[in-house]
């Protein structure tokens, strides 16, 4: 048996000594995930949508000279296909392939701000329960639960309409409803390396434990929560479209996907492909950003 | 057997306790004022004191919860002035209607999700598995809301097939109740479908991974019988996905009823969030949290008692 850990050992030693002297480096563990993303075709053009939403976002003042909240009044309810107006117009005579451009900053600000917030607080909470335990996770992981004993689009409801209608409103209680479920992956992604050899080495260095957690725990948690995080912002883009569609978001007259399909809805006897175009943003970007998710799992190879 | 369960009902008060004071603090301690909509334009600051404890505001934060716990538990919600009524009578009748629609959305959601994650668990890597996985994320990233009013422009304002709102009265027959519910529930449980699609899929592929599976093909079984067996401990992953199906079916309530005028939970939540009616909100978002945790504590259960190892462990 010794001998034998020793042949393999020693075979082992002999091949890491071939291949430092191999032309081609070994890739990294992020080249390695780029090189499997980049043959990933659906991710590919799930990113390409993504980016045409947030160019036409972006520059949606260089790409139609209409205003997004002033309308025309004669020019209102237009179908789809009408002079000068490439997707009709709305109730109130706007552009609205205009008020759509306009309203992807808010729908997409609206959708990736809380997932940021979140995943920085819940993976600061998380990786400190994970690598601390006992009591201190004790505490921080149970009331962690108290969140999951809600719906979540309850419980972002039920703060917003607390706090009062507003964008910011929104993005806080959507940060507070995801904060639960990511520090419990980055808990649970602490946990499995904290007995890791190299954590030891760290701590016979005489690192501290917020040296520790900022130079190896987090470098070693970092997949598990990214790829979490990343399938958490397709939901939360229907999410925050859910809450404008609510009253809860923006304020008229300001576009907004959701909150756009909410005043269409009592056209849609009159013109009804109009007053379901903005529904259609939400879905093509929820739905990149979960096929998006997909690939990147896959890619950096991190398993449920 | 029955000492695990007791433990799981046992975890379940100290649940209960933490979600009823998220909620009573989210409504006491957050910005605005309860007062407001209550007094009078040219009320002085003596009769803002008078009501404030006549309220019982002036009190300590603690002994205001307390009581509020002890009248809650009583079925004491408040009186609503906006609705100038007693919200546990607004509760009771909007809970059967939501109860109605969220039971039929979940048998239907769950039926189909489980046939077709079945399916593509069974014919893994075929054309059918791709269909129903594609499907599944279609149906996890479309808005219900806006699936809702697809349906609404189609079977109602185009074709007039189907009522555009509201709730049937069982007085003009099943259909015409059935007729109001069939968008609703297709809208609703369409996320159900895709999570237990998904849900089932995986559990199938991996059930059928087990050594026992080989066993059984090497005693002769047919395959359907070998299904059988597979997809009966299969469930255990179903199961615990259906209890938080149902409870997201009652937070996404309040999407669906607003748009189809279903009266529930979810439109008492909506019309009392614009009237800013916060004592509804409270009180419904408590109910319908209080219905999650005892419908999840339910399956677990279930699960206690439907696997034999903890029945051997007795």
């Amino acid at each position: 048996m010794a001998t034998d850990a020793m042949t393999t050992d020693a075979a082992a030693l002999a091949r890491q000594w071939m291949d430092a002297d191999a032309p081609a480096s070994p890739e990294s563990y992020l080249q390695a995930g780029r090189r499997r993303f980049l043959r990933n075709r659906v991710g590919l053009a799930a990113l390409g949508v993504l980016g045409l939403l947030v160019v036409t976002a972006v520059a949606a003042p260089v790409l139609t000279t209409y205003d997004p909240n002033v309308g025309v009044p004669a020019d209102r309810l237009l179908p789809i296909g009408a002079d000068g107006h490439l997707v009709g117009t709305d109730e109130q005579g706007r552009d609205m392939l205009t008020r759509l451009f306009y309203g992807g900053r808010l729908s997409l600000i609206a959708g990736l701000t809380p997932v940021l917030i979140a995943t920085v607080i819940g993976t600061f909470l998380g990786s400190i329960a994970g690598y601390l335990g006992g009591w201190v996770a004790a505490i921080v992981m149970r009331t962690m639960d108290m969140f999951y004993a809600f719906p979540a689009v309850l419980l972002a409801i039920a703060i917003s309409a607390s706090l009062g209608p507003g964008l910011v409103n929104v993005i806080i209680s959507m940060t507070i409803i995801y904060i639960a479920p990511i520090a419990r992956v980055a808990e649970a992604a602490t946990r499995k390396i904290v007995t890791a050899e190299f954590i030891e080495a760290a701590r016979l260095t005489g690192a501290g434990t917020p040296r520790i957690i900022a130079t190896q725990v987090l470098a070693n948690i970092f997949s598990p929560i990214f790829v979490y995080a990343s399938g958490l912002v397709g939901l939360s883009i229907v999410i925050a479209a859910s809450l404008s569609f609510l009253g809860l978001g923006v304020k008229p007259p300001d576009a907004e996907w959701g909150f756009m399909l909410n005043s269409l809805r009592g056209t849609i006897y009159v013109n009804p492909w109009v007053a379901a175009l903005p529904g259609l943003f939400i879905f093509a970007t929820s739905i990149s950003f979960n096929m998006l998710a997909d690939a990147l799992r896959d890619a950096l190879d991190v398993k449920d | 057997m029955a000492t695990i369960i007791g433990r799981r009902v046992a975890m379940a008060i100290p649940t209960l306790f933490g979600v009823s004071i998220l909620i009573w603090l989210l409504l006491s301690i957050l910005p605005g004022d309860p007062l407001a909509f209550l007094l009078p334009q040219d009320a002085t600051p003596a009769d803002r004191e008078q009501l404030s404890a006549d309220l019982g505001l002036d009190r300590p934060l603690v002994v205001r919860y307390v009581s509020w716990v002890g009248d809650v538990m009583t079925g004491d919600f408040g009186y609503s002035p906006f609705r100038r009524r007693d919200v546990s009578e607004l509760i009771a009748t909007a809970w059967t209607n939501t109860a109605i629609l969220a039971g039929v959305s979940a048998v239907f959601g769950l039926t189909i999700g489980v046939a077709a994650g079945t399916l593509a668990g069974v014919y893994r890597g075929s054309l059918i598995d791709r269909a129903v996985t594609g499907l599944a994320i279609v149906g996890l990233s479309v808005p219900s809301f806006w699936i809702g009013i697809l349906l609404l422009i189609l079977f109602s304002a185009q074709w007039g097939l189907l009522p555009a709102g509201g709730i049937g009265s069982l007085e003009d027959g099943y259909l015409d109740y059935a007729k109001h519910l069939v968008m609703p529930v297709i809208a609703g449980s369409l996320i159900t479908i895709a999570i237990t699609a998904r849900v089932t899929r995986a559990s199938i592929v991996e059930t059928y991974q087990l050594e026992f599976v080989d066993l059984l093909r090497a005693k002769g079984l047919r395959e359907y019988q070998v299904l059988l067996h597979v997809s009966k401990n299969a469930m255990s992953p179903v199961l615990t996905t259906a209890g938080l199906q149902i409870g997201y079916l009652l937070g996404g309530s309040v999407l669906i009823e607003t748009i189809f005028s279903w009266p529930g939970l979810g439109q008492l939540v909506f019309n009392a969030i614009s009237a800013r009616d916060l004592l509804v909100v409270q009180a419904t978002t408590l109910v319908i949290a209080v219905t999650f945790v005892l419908l999840n504590l339910a399956v677990d259960i279930l699960q206690i008692a439907f696997d034999p190892r903890q029945k051997a462990a007795g």
